[in-house]
């Protein structure tokens, strides 16, 4: 049966190749990720592989326990594998040591937190320019580059604020700005609207849907919620650690895809077993 | 049950608790070596003087420890706040698992006795050992020989030490069982999400606040400089307070100016961590600012005493040698053969006696020679304490032949006056240099004194040589006269001074404890008489006891600020570590690595325990130099190597605690990260 969804999940990709060539910024291959001891194994992740071409605005499904969140962790270097490879941009980030790791996310990947995780001491601009004055940017450089992301993310006129002055909505959007600073490869995003209310978390989808548009930004979202999700281009589905079902946006509109979504969610809930 | 969960608390979190648990016990042994001062002399051969002294600097480390008792007890009650504070989710969780609150309180309470029985008997432990090496310092300090070693503990000082700090943690239980009480379930379970608010301030009001602390600072080292700390009056209580406030003001608005300051230059500010490490002490200095001054204050103090205290010992070794010319010296007044009275008495001198000089005092009768006399002529140069009382005093006059006699017997070549001759004497001046300027500008301008009608030249020399030995006063200001002159004058005092036969010490001893055993049973005659007497064993022990006095103070109490503003800058910064842990991780997140973030966290901790001992350093040099000014007039002193010593006990201990915080906070901080 694994071997089965592996061939849908190789098919599926050829379909959104569409013929053109697209630069393969992440791929996870055959990772696995054991927790506890031989007595009491859990298997958090279970043999899961798939890749994310560059421009790519991916979801990851799934219900609370099911290794969503494992898996984004192992990607953005923050745990560690228990077996299998994970490349970012060809590099083979299970290999790195800690010292290169810490550059590494610090240049190629961005983050977006279910709760913000903003330094409550810094007001807004400088919690986004922290990234680059910690690359070392010429501070020039810098602030063109953080009014510039601001400005995209209409959270100018918020950039004097100490996080706790600001909504939720902002807060998310000022760390969305953090996140994107530094022009990553790849923004990986946990939960981002989990602490938003439904406005709020609109707005937020609005401008990564922008920022995957207009930038080019490359973006894997974890998020239970499909809503959340329908504003994806490919969703993931994870369950008991392992890729369950792919879904693609394709040319169908959002509402479309939110219903698929929900039909996926509907079977998630169930026993797989009997449906399948 | 309890008592086993209190014991697994204590346990589980004995590596936050150390820092709190080291300096307990080393509030305790210190409490213990210094109330224990007296039990030392069993190790020493010691005069009755000498124990007499003991026992007043005893009774004096009394009354000091309850001062200390009051910091501690206010170290520990803001320490184990700072504990509970840190533990509020656990005991939430207690709470959520139906625990009363009151058995919360209970475990409290429990681990609080815990902790104290445990840092009470190591400390005590600590301490009896550390008091035997300290007598080792008491017997320098005296000058007398160790007898051999025998084990002091003193039942006194421990029991006292344990009564002290069982009531201090008598008084921690109840506050923490308080404080429980007060707290609602809902905060303590939501403890750690909760984020400072960060408090905003003007900039404008900050730089205004800045600049007024500086200028209050500024106008009470001048205003102090200017005055002098002689005497404690209206004009220095009001320096300290204006001292004291540019203090908390400084600290009030120096984060906010500083900031300003280092924002304004974009490129460093907008480098490395920079920003983030200068966001952290502001926003930890600007709800801290209270005790960050305080801890400032103390500091200085520590400095103030031990740099000082020590530097006063040497000016009072030196003036004890003029207080001690001879063996033994008897002051009765009225003009009486002091030898004869006392055998009327029945009490026989003389048998103790090598060579003697009786002398007497004499003053002009009606008054009609003051001191004034002199002093009118120098008025500008008269210390200020002598110009009111001192002018209208009787000038005394001691004959030319009977001073020639003292200094025979010490050794000295005395002076030959002629006929129209006088000379001015003054023992004080010897160790006062206000009154020995005064006196020799007086015979730079070759005045004339008249008495009787009579007009006499005045000797160009100061006669300076004790000519009593006592260690209260001696002779403030006379005149040495041609023997003629004093026909007429009334007998003020007589004075016998002698050096003893046989072995001069224990003679002096025998003495002193048979005319202590004598006047015990016959104490009408002191009143009779006006009877002073005093041995020159009786002065150098109580010299030597304000020294050790001095030494004992500076370091008991320097000690105590020391740790206590230590202890309390390591427990804020370690308290905040928690949520400090959250702010490193998100820089973890975003990519700082190892070694960025372990110099932030350095820096950090670095600038907050070194901003309150700038200040009471820059404090200290103005402090230190008015106390040198005011010592510098009973004898000079040798401030460098105090303050050498003072800086390489704060830089020990301080540092310790310094290094102990950085370690702990990173462990704190990186534990997070597995």
């Amino acid at each position: 049966m694994a071997d089965e969804r592996a061939s849908i999940l190789k098919l599926s990709h050829h379909i959104n190749d569409g013929g053109i060539l697209m630069q393969e910024i992440l791929k996870v291959s055959n990772i696995e990720k054991y927790y506890g001891n031989k007595g009491n194994l859990t298997k958090a992740l279970d043999n899961v592989s798939f890749s994310v071409n560059e421009g790519e605005f991916v979801g990851i499904m799934g219900a609370s326990g099911s290794g969503k969140t494992t898996l984004l962790n192992c990607v953005s270097t923050i745990d560690k594998v228990t077996s299998g490879h994970i490349y970012i941009r060809n590099t083979d980030i299970t290999e790195m040591k800690s010292r290169s790791l810490a550059r590494f996310r610090r240049e190629e990947l961005g983050f977006v937190f279910q709760d913000f995780n903003l330094l409550d001491t810094l007001t807004g601009f400088e919690n986004i320019i922290l990234p680059l004055t910690i690359s070392g940017v010429k501070h020039k450089e810098a602030e063109d580059r953080v009014l510039n992301v601001a400005d995209k993310l209409e959270i100018t006129d918020v950039l004097h604020k100490y996080p706790y002055q600001m909504s939720g909505g902002q807060r998310q959007r000022t760390a969305a700005a953090r996140a994107i600073i530094t022009n990553p490869a790849l923004i990986l995003a946990d939960e981002p609207t989990g602490a938003l209310d439904s406005k709020s978390a609109r707005m937020l989808l609005e401008s990564l849907d922008n920022l995957n548009k207009t930038m080019n930004a490359t973006i894997l979202m974890v998020t239970h919620d499909a809503f959340t999700a329908s504003y994806c281009s490919r969703i993931l589905f994870i369950k008991d650690g392992r890729i369950f079902n792919e879904l693609i946006k394709g040319q169908s509109s959002r509402k479309e895809f939110f219903s698929k979504i929900i039909d996926v969610v509907t079977l998630l809930g169930g026993d797989a077993a009997n449906v399948l | 049950m309890f008592f086993k969960l209190a014991l697994k608390n204590i346990r589980k979190s004995f590596k936050d608790y150390t820092l709190y648990f080291l300096t307990l016990t080393f509030a305790v042994c210190i409490f213990y070596v210094f109330n224990s001062i007296e039990a030392q002399k069993a190790m020493m051969s010691i005069s009755r003087s000498a124990s007499a002294m003991l026992q007043t600097i005893t009774q004096l480390m009394g009354m000091i420890s309850v001062f200390v008792s009051f910091i501690l007890g206010f170290l520990i009650v803001y320490a184990n706040n700072f504990l509970i504070r840190k533990r509020k989710k656990e005991f939430g969780i207690y709470m959520t698992l139906g625990m009363e609150k009151g058995k919360v309180a209970k475990l409290l309470v429990a681990e609080t006795f815990l902790i104290g029985v445990l840092s009470l008997g190591a400390g005590l432990l600590a301490g009896v050992f550390l008091s035997q090496g300290l007598s080792v310092v008491t017997a320098k300090l005296f000058e007398v020989d160790m007898t051999g070693y025998t084990f002091i503990f003193s039942p006194d000082a421990f029991v006292k030490t344990i009564i002290y700090f069982g009531v201090i943690f008598l008084i921690v239980m109840f506050a923490s069982t308080v404080s429980i009480s007060k707290y609602k379930l809902i905060d303590l379970i939501n403890a750690e999400k909760q984020n400072e608010k960060q408090k905003l301030k003007n900039p404008v009001i900050t730089i205004i606040l800045f600049i007024l602390s500086v200028a209050c600072i500024g106008t009470a080292y001048k205003l102090v400089l200017k005055n002098g700390i002689l005497y404690f009056d209206k004009m220095l209580a009001f320096e300290i307070i204006l001292g004291s406030i540019g203090t908390f003001l400084f600290f009030a608005s120096l984060s906010g100016f500083f900031l300003k300051l280092i924002q304004s230059n974009k490129k460093r500010y907008f480098k490395g961590l920079n920003m983030f490490i200068l966001r952290q002490i502001n926003s930890r200095i600007n709800t801290a600012h209270i005790s960050i001054s305080l801890i400032c204050l103390m500091l200085f103090c520590t400095i103030g005493i031990l740099s000082t205290g020590m530097g006063l010992n040497d000016a009072l070794n030196d003036s004890y040698k003029y207080c001690a010319p001879y063996d033994v010296s008897f002051q009765a007044n009225g003009d009486v053969n002091i030898i004869d009275m006392f055998k009327g008495y029945g009490f026989d001198i003389s048998k103790y006696i090598d060579k003697s000089v009786e002398f007497k005092v004499y003053m002009q009768s009606e008054n009609k020679l003051t001191k004034g006399v002199i002093f009118e002529k120098v008025a500008d140069l008269v210390p200020e304490n002598y110009r009111a009382y001192y002018m209208e005093t009787p000038l005394f006059l001691i004959r030319n032949s009977d001073f020639n006699k003292l200094m025979l017997l010490q050794g000295i070549k005395g002076i030959q006056l002629s006929e129209n001759q006088v000379a001015i004497y003054s023992d004080y001046a010897a160790t006062y240099a206000e009154l020995k300027n005064c006196l020799l500008e007086y015979l730079d301008k070759k005045y004339t004194i008249t008495i009787s009608d009579k007009i006499y030249n005045v000797c160009d020399t100061l006669l300076m040589d004790g000519v009593i030995t006592t260690p209260s006063s001696g002779i403030m200001l006379a005149l040495i006269v041609p023997d003629k002159l004093v026909e007429g004058s009334t007998v003020y005092q007589t004075i016998l001074s002698f050096n003893c036969n046989g072995d001069r010490k224990s003679t002096q001893l025998k003495l002193e404890d048979d005319m202590y055993n004598f006047l015990d049973k016959n104490k009408h005659i002191v009143d009779e008489s006006g009877l002073i007497a005093s041995t020159g064993e009786t002065v150098k022990s109580i010299a030597a006891g304000q020294k050790a006095l001095v030494t004992f103070l500076g370091i008991y109490v320097g000690l105590i600020f020391l740790i206590t503003s230590a202890a309390v800058l390591a427990l804020q910064q370690l308290s905040e570590a928690a949520d400090n842990r959250c702010r490193y991780e998100i820089l973890q997140k975003i990519g700082a690595d190892d070694s960025l973030i372990n110099s932030a966290l350095f820096k950090q901790i670095a600038i907050y325990f070194l901003l309150p001992l700038a200040l009471a350093c820059v404090h200290s040099i103005v402090g230190i130099k008015v106390a040198n000014d005011a010592i510098n007039e009973a004898g000079g002193i040798n401030v460098l190597t105090n303050i050498i010593v003072t800086a390489i006990l704060i830089t020990i201990i301080y540092g310790s605690y310094f290094l102990a915080t950085y370690f702990s906070s990173k462990r704190i901080i990186l534990r997070s990260k597995a």
